[in-house]
């Protein structure tokens, strides 16, 4: 229980097309908090079509416009303090959105997310970077039919 | 006056300079082929387009095809039936001649000679026949015959008609002071009308004048009378004096000719000034009939660009041009004649506007510039570069609702692609051409062709334009 209260108090982001879609971090529940000095570590990160917990449900890199929201998750392990993130979602080469998302120390699971449109068809990216703008991750997928 | 003060001020030089190269071209014609049968056919030729102008311009239209079919066979056979005429023509002057020089008839024939040697052929009762052409063309009348081009002299013309000569049967043509052919054999007479005792070298006479101008003198070998054949007459003739009179009247004579050359001279004077006038008509004709207004669209030529830039956009590929003048001048343009160029010498990289005036078009003569739309022209000039970009797979279509598309591996991953600086900096992924997913139901492999864009982007040497798309496909986990 407490965790879910940490993970609800977390943060949020806002999205796509002028519909913001909130972004929450999620605690890991057997992870002990992280020491400084530490790199901030990319675990995981990928595209699916709902989080039920912490999991992500059907993996995928195809997404039907249908789908009440696409999921961007990523998970860091160590968080060697807190810091922002960024989730940057690009249809082709123009920059739609960006989620700043907080992580917590010592590990961290977040989330962006946005409701595709008739017009989102296409390909997508969403890049992942820290507070500096380096670029950690390049997730692709495309939204269709 | 005004508007003939405006008149004279829209001629150019060229139009002047048309008209008369035009009017003398026509005029050397005339030069050359007067007298000629040529000539005659060839004015029967103009009467025919001139009646084929009038036939189209009152509606005829039956009318102005036929004469029009007509007026193209009508040239045509001119040059195949009068080859001969035309070639004797152009072969027989040089090209100073054909140019310039004015060919007078002068008279040299030695009409004394002649007359005394014929008289004393008749003494001796030689036969003989001598033809003296007129303006008319023999080649195609006479038949055999061979070249000879020796000057007249009684003793010649003694020696070709002599019994033992095997020559002496045939006819000699004379031109000028000269024996241009011997032997050679005249189209006979089909009249009833000649006298019986009218033998072959006669009917032979009669022959060529009844169908040429060409003038014809026989010697008897029976009778030993003299007879001149021009015309449909055949005479006899009585004395020296009749004789030099007939020739003198058929060949000319030198008291006499300052005044023919002076009715030549006045001759050529009508026209040369009837061809001015003439060309002078048809050229108004042509450059200020009825004005018609067209639209060309023009595709727009970029020329003296920096070769280290590249073009990688314009706001317009082509121009539409109002163009005006003349309905022959304006159905005559070719496309090729039309141009639209932009010098990009002065060009930056970036973007660049240009204004296209009259300067940048070219338009085929008697052709006016009325508008031209647009009138400026965007132009975005860019530094070519390569750059390694990723690929990406543009799925599109419909996966099978229980199916789920987990993983796609793109190989190469990377390609290098050349293009614009400006461009390619704005471009940080390479997409493949659409890749439907209908069609998928277990995992997979497919080669699918990059789609660059904008097109002025191309895979650079080296790199594939295909790529391969390794795909895993999963059943979808029911929640």
């Amino acid at each position: 229980m407490y965790i879910k209260n940490c993970l609800l108090s977390c943060m949020l982001c806002w999205l796509v097309f002028g519909v913001s879609s909130g972004a929450f971090a999620q605690k890991d529940e057997n992870v002990p908090a992280g020491s400084t000095g530490k790199k901030l570590t990319l675990t995981e990160a990928g595209l699916c079509e709902d989080l039920k917990g912490n999991k992500p449900i059907n993996r995928s890199v195809v997404f039907s416009k249908n789908l009440e929201k696409i999921y961007c998750f990523t998970s860091f392990d160590p968080v060697p303090e807190e810091m922002p993130i960024f989730h940057k979602w690009f249809q082709r080469d123009v920059l739609k959105a960006t989620a700043k998302l907080v992580l917590k120390p010592p590990r961290w699971t977040t989330f962006s997310s946005m409701r595709p449109k008739d017009r989102d068809q296409g390909p997508w990216r969403v890049e992942i970077t820290d507070q500096k703008g380096r670029l950690l991750k390049i997730l692709r997928f495309s939204v269709t039919d | 006056m005004e508007k003939l003060f405006l008149f004279l001020s829209s001629i150019r030089w060229q139009d002047l300079v048309d008209i008369v190269l035009n009017s003398y071209i026509l005029f050397r014609l005339y030069v050359l082929f007067r007298g000629t049968h040529v000539f005659r056919v060839l004015m029967w030729i103009a009467l025919l387009w001139f009646s084929q102008r009038i036939a189209v311009a009152i509606g005829l239209i039956l009318t102005s095809w036929a004469i029009q079919g007509i007026t193209a066979a009508a040239a045509f056979i001119i040059i195949v039936v009068f080859r001969n005429e035309i070639r004797s023509v152009l072969q027989a002057r040089n090209l100073k001649n054909i140019f310039w020089g004015v060919p007078y008839q002068t008279t040299k024939t030695p009409i004394e000679t002649i007359v005394e040697t014929v008289f004393e052929l008749a003494e001796k009762r030689v036969g003989a026949i001598l033809v003296f052409p007129g303006t008319d063309s023999l080649d195609e009348m006479i038949q055999g015959g061979i070249r000879w081009d020796g000057l007249v002299s009684r003793e010649m013309i003694t020696s070709i008609f002599w019994h033992d000569n095997p020559v002496h049967d045939g006819a000699v043509i004379i031109e000028g002071n000269r024996i241009k052919k011997v032997g050679a054999v005249l189209p006979l007479s089909r009249r009833n009308d000649l006298p019986t005792y009218y033998g072959t070298r006669h009917r032979a006479a009669a022959g060529l004048s009844e169908i040429t101008d060409a003038l014809v003198l026989v010697v008897s070998e029976e009778r030993g009378s003299i007879a001149l054949a021009k015309g449909s007459g055949v005479l006899t003739v009585h004395g020296r004096k009749g004789l030099v009179k007939a020739l003198e009247e058929h060949v000319g004579f030198r008291q006499r000719q300052w005044g023919v050359r002076k009715k030549e001279r006045r001759e050529l004077i009508i026209a040369s000034l009837a061809s001015l006038a003439l060309i002078t008509a048809v050229w108004f004709s042509f450059t200020r009939g009825q004005e018609s207004l067209v639209a060309f669209d023009v595709p727009v030529e970029y020329v003296n660009r920096d070769p280290g830039t590249q073009i990688v956009d314009t706001s317009v590929n082509s121009v539409r041009l109002g163009l005006s003048g003349s309905g022959a001048f304006i159905k005559s343009i070719r496309p090729e004649q039309v141009k639209v160029r932009l010098d990009l010498s002065n060009a930056v990289v970036g973007r660049n506007s240009f204004t296209i005036t009259a300067e940048n078009i070219a338009l085929p003569p008697g052709v006016i510039l009325r508008k031209v739309k647009p009138s400026i022209v965007e132009i975005t000039l860019d530094v070519p570069t390569e750059k390694l970009l990723p690929v990406q797979v543009d799925w599109s279509g419909r996966l099978r609702h229980d199916l789920i598309l987990t993983n796609a591996k793109v190989t190469p991953g990377n390609v290098k692609v050349r293009g614009g600086k400006t461009i390619l900096q704005g471009i940080s992924t390479v997409y493949t051409e659409k890749v439907g997913l209908g069609q998928i139901e277990k995992s997979g492999s497919l080669k699918v062709k990059l789609a660059l864009s904008p097109a002025t982007l191309k895979v650079a040497p080296g790199s594939k334009d295909t790529v391969t798309v390794d795909y895993l496909v999963r059943i979808r986990e029911r929640e």
